[in-house]
């Protein structure tokens, strides 16, 4: 589970007065930056952070631990974000097949190969890479999206994944597997053709 | 390139770099990454997108609202 919150949240449970203010703002900084990751808007972000503490306040009491708090946590999060108003301006397809999603060539280019000189670092310090992540990640259908969004920068494993989304641990590799090979094959269009980015 | 392998190769890569794979399917597929360069290609730069979607951080968020830290210390008390 993410560190962060199982943190803040067995913090709550504890009620140690001097950690609760410290918690609460943990709490709101990761769920707003979840909100962000799956929105992509400032205004929805914080209206998921605070729609889904509010709830928290109203059933911290309900749950035995932090664990089983934080994948509560998540789902009503999650569901927030996707009743949130400004709706992404993208529109994708439900469904991604993996024979569509699968180059014809898998990056025999040596100038394909050169585009990929950079470190996973630099994608998201430098600033037009790190908006063709966002912008890959929000092109994606909400059911993949979430899923890694959920996996791969919120860092759940995948049983805490599919304990969020209420599907099977199959269906989380399936879609996480599609979702990243998604983004993978948007960030080559960009990296295609530049040179080495400069920070 | 064998295309069939690398098609099978290829729908196994998040598996292998999750450590998810079976050890007979993680010896098949190391087997054929060690003779095909593409998927080997392929697999470098799916790593570094995850890599870089764990290194993603949203910028710092606004304060949580009176309204919340008031109803959530009122939860702590009833608890």
């Amino acid at each position: 589970m993410n560190t962060q919150v199982q943190q803040a949240l067995e913090i709550l449970k504890t009620g140690e007065p001097q950690a609760v203010e410290q918690a609460i703002e943990s709490l709101q900084s990761a769920v707003y930056a979840f909100g962000m990751k799956v929105c992509g808007h400032p205004e929805d972000a914080e209206d998921t952070a605070q729609e889904t503490l509010l709830r928290l306040a109203r059933s911290l009491k309900d749950f035995p631990n932090a664990r089983a708090l934080s994948v509560w946590l998540y789902r009503v999060a999650k569901s927030q974000c996707l009743m949130s108003r400004r709706k992404s301006k993208f529109a994708p397809a439900e469904l991604m097949s993996l024979e569509e999603l699968m180059p014809e060539r898998l990056g025999t280019d040596p100038a394909v190969l050169k585009s990929w000189a950079i470190t996973p670092e630099e994608v998201v310090l430098h600033r037009e890479s790190r908006a063709r992540l966002e912008q890959a990640v929000l092109a994606l259908p909400k059911q993949y999206r979430l899923v890694l969004i959920l996996r791969d920068m919120e860092q759940l494993s995948t049983k805490e994944v599919a304990e969020v989304m209420e599907i099977s641990e199959d269906t989380v590799k399936m879609r996480l597997h599609r979702a990243r090979v998604f983004v993978r094959n948007e960030l080559e269009k960009y990296f295609r053709g530049r040179k080495r980015l400069t920070l | 390139m064998d295309d069939a392998r690398c098609k099978r190769i290829f729908a196994a890569l998040s598996e292998y770099l999750d450590g998810d794979l079976r050890a007979k399917s993680c010896q098949e597929l190391e087997r054929h990454l060690a003779g095909c360069r593409p998927c080997l290609a392929y697999l470098d730069t799916l790593k570094t997108t995850i890599e870089a979607c764990r290194s993603y951080r949203v910028p710092k968020a606004p304060k949580s609202s009176v309204r919340v830290r008031h109803a959530l210390r009122e939860a702590i008390r009833r608890a």
